[in-house]
């Protein structure tokens, strides 16, 4: 997997907790073009403090342009922001 | 279990801290190269290249680039060199995170500077094992979870600790107990004691004192006549003879300050007065920020030639007006100033007390009700709105900044004379 750290807009549901869970996102491909991920399946979810700044990492599988891959998302607490971190 | 009589004091200190807090955070943002691990350092503004070190990587070590030189001359040294602006909300956040940890371990946590911490562990050897192990469990669980590395030292009373987290880096637990001193304190060369400078060591040096031992062994008598109590101060702690406790209130603020280095050499009255409303402009709204007032105004000058001096002025009341304040400084200023160019200045508020139960004085004028209101006002559109929405208009066109410094690592000392 390559890193990206690529910011994307989401789609994501919040459990009665706070905690986050992605559904689906959208990015811009190479061409330009937007295209949607749906996410198929979320195989870890871990949570980092790196430098004291806090994130959740999924490792989650989707199927892009008919291949299935595995990628990695992160969302940062303190901005609210989605990434496309690994792919 | 027997009651120890002694204490059990760790002291942690972060591996070049603002440089490994600036890696983490760029890798945790995808950035795929460690700045570790190439020359770097934090300090200045790259573009301009003006200012100085504040951090250095390890392979910036072996140019022999030092904290505290100018990024001119390190630049000189390795053209190559990668440099990063400070960032003091990225290292407030770490230290935090850092604190957060260490709080789980002790109760009683002291935060010395802003990467340095000391906790102590007596009594605490039943929940995390015996000092050694207790201090590995928090140096990889800091490494793990926050991604930066420390060192941790472990003796029986602060000085000690401090002394034994400094032997060698990174990511490393070293002890030095009472009995330890002869073999691992004493070899050492004099100017790595703490509280022993560059001015102090050459007057060691002169007396033939040149490792900690022979301090140490030194008749503190005589050192009390060649420098007076610190003489005594730094024999103790060459002895390793130091017995402060750990304070779990560190933000007892003792005074706060703020100083800038002009970019022009300032040569008339009125330049330097500006600058000076600038600095408490800042000063002041940390100050009410705090929920302090200030009893002495002090203010530091240094000029082109980097001869520096200060004078202070006790008021008769506390306050925290911008103004009264202002004014005490200009009239500290005028008294001062000898009339050659300057390149820093810095204004400092100490013997604080709190704005919350205040003694009401018969001296303070009327008009002070007024500008406190306004005072206020102002912090709050500045707070809401923006530093720069509002600003006094003597700096209108001036070319100069209406306020001065900011957040700045004196809210947390980089180094503290008192351990």
């Amino acid at each position: 997997m390559k890193v990206l750290m690529k910011p994307i807009e989401m789609i994501a549901y919040f459990e009665q907790e706070g905690i986050p869970t992605p559904i689906r996102f959208r990015t811009s491909s190479e061409n330009g073009l937007h295209i949607v991920i749906k996410v198929n399946k979320i195989i870890t979810k871990t949570e980092e403090k790196l430098a004291g700044n806090k994130m959740y990492v999924f490792r989650c599988m989707s199927f892009i342009n008919g291949i299935e891959k595995v990628y990695e998302l992160k969302y940062e607490l303190s901005t609210c922001k989605w990434f496309l971190f690994k792919i | 279990m027997g009651k120890s009589p002694d204490r059990i004091i760790f002291h942690i200190d972060v591996n070049s801290a603002y440089l490994s807090w600036e890696a983490v955070h760029r890798l945790q943002h995808g950035s795929e190269l460690d700045i570790r691990k190439i020359p770097s350092v934090i300090g200045g503004d790259p573009v301009e290249r003006r200012g100085i070190v504040l951090a250095k990587s390890i392979p910036a070590k072996k140019y022999n680039i030092k904290t505290g030189e100018t990024l001119y001359s390190a630049m000189q040294k390795c053209p190559k060199l990668a440099v990063f602006p400070p960032r003091y909300d990225l290292y407030v956040r770490c230290s935090t995170a850092m604190h957060k940890i260490l709080k789980e371990y002790s109760p009683k946590i002291q935060r010395f500077s802003i990467d340095e911490f000391f906790i102590d562990y007596t009594n605490m050897e039943k929940h995390f094992g015996n000092p050694i192990e207790g201090a590995n469990i928090i140096k990889n669980r800091i490494h793990k979870e926050l991604g930066f590395t420390v060192n941790i030292g472990i003796s029986s009373n602060k000085l000690l600790s401090k002394m034994a987290s400094d032997f060698s880096k990174p990511n490393k637990v070293h002890t030095l107990f009472p009995n330890q001193i002869p073999d691992k304190l004493w070899p050492l060369p004099v100017e790595d004691l703490f509280m022993v400078g560059k001015a102090t060591a050459q007057k060691l040096h002169k007396i033939g004192i040149n490792t900690i031992g022979d301090l140490a062994k030194y008749n503190p008598k005589s050192l009390e006549k060649h420098l007076k109590s610190h003489g005594i101060l730094i024999w103790n702690f060459a002895n390793g003879i130091e017995d402060s406790p750990v304070l779990d209130s560190p933000s007892n603020i003792k005074s706060i300050g703020n100083s800038s280095t002009i970019p022009f050499d300032v040569e008339d009255k009125n330049t330097a007065h500006m600058i000076l409303l600038a600095l408490v402009e800042t000063v002041c709204m940390r100050l009410r920020n705090e929920h302090h007032r200030a009893g002495v105004v002090s203010i530091s000058l240094k000029t082109n030639e980097f001869i520096s001096y200060s004078r202070q002025k006790k008021l008769n009341c506390h306050t925290d007006s911008t103004n009264f304040i202002y004014e005490t400084a200009i009239s500290l200023f005028d008294e001062t100033w000898k009339g050659e160019p300057l390149r820093h200045m810095g204004v400092r508020l100490s013997d604080l007390c709190s704005s919350e139960a205040v003694q009401l004085s018969i001296f303070e004028p009327e008009e002070w009700l007024k500008q406190k209101q306004l005072d206020s006002v102002i912090d709050k559109i500045r707070i809401k709105y923006g530093t720069d929405k509002i600003m006094r208009a003597v700096f209108l066109n001036s070319g100069i900044k209406p306020l001065l410094g900011g957040v700045s690592e004196e809210d947390y000392p980089v180094m503290s004379s008192i351990i």
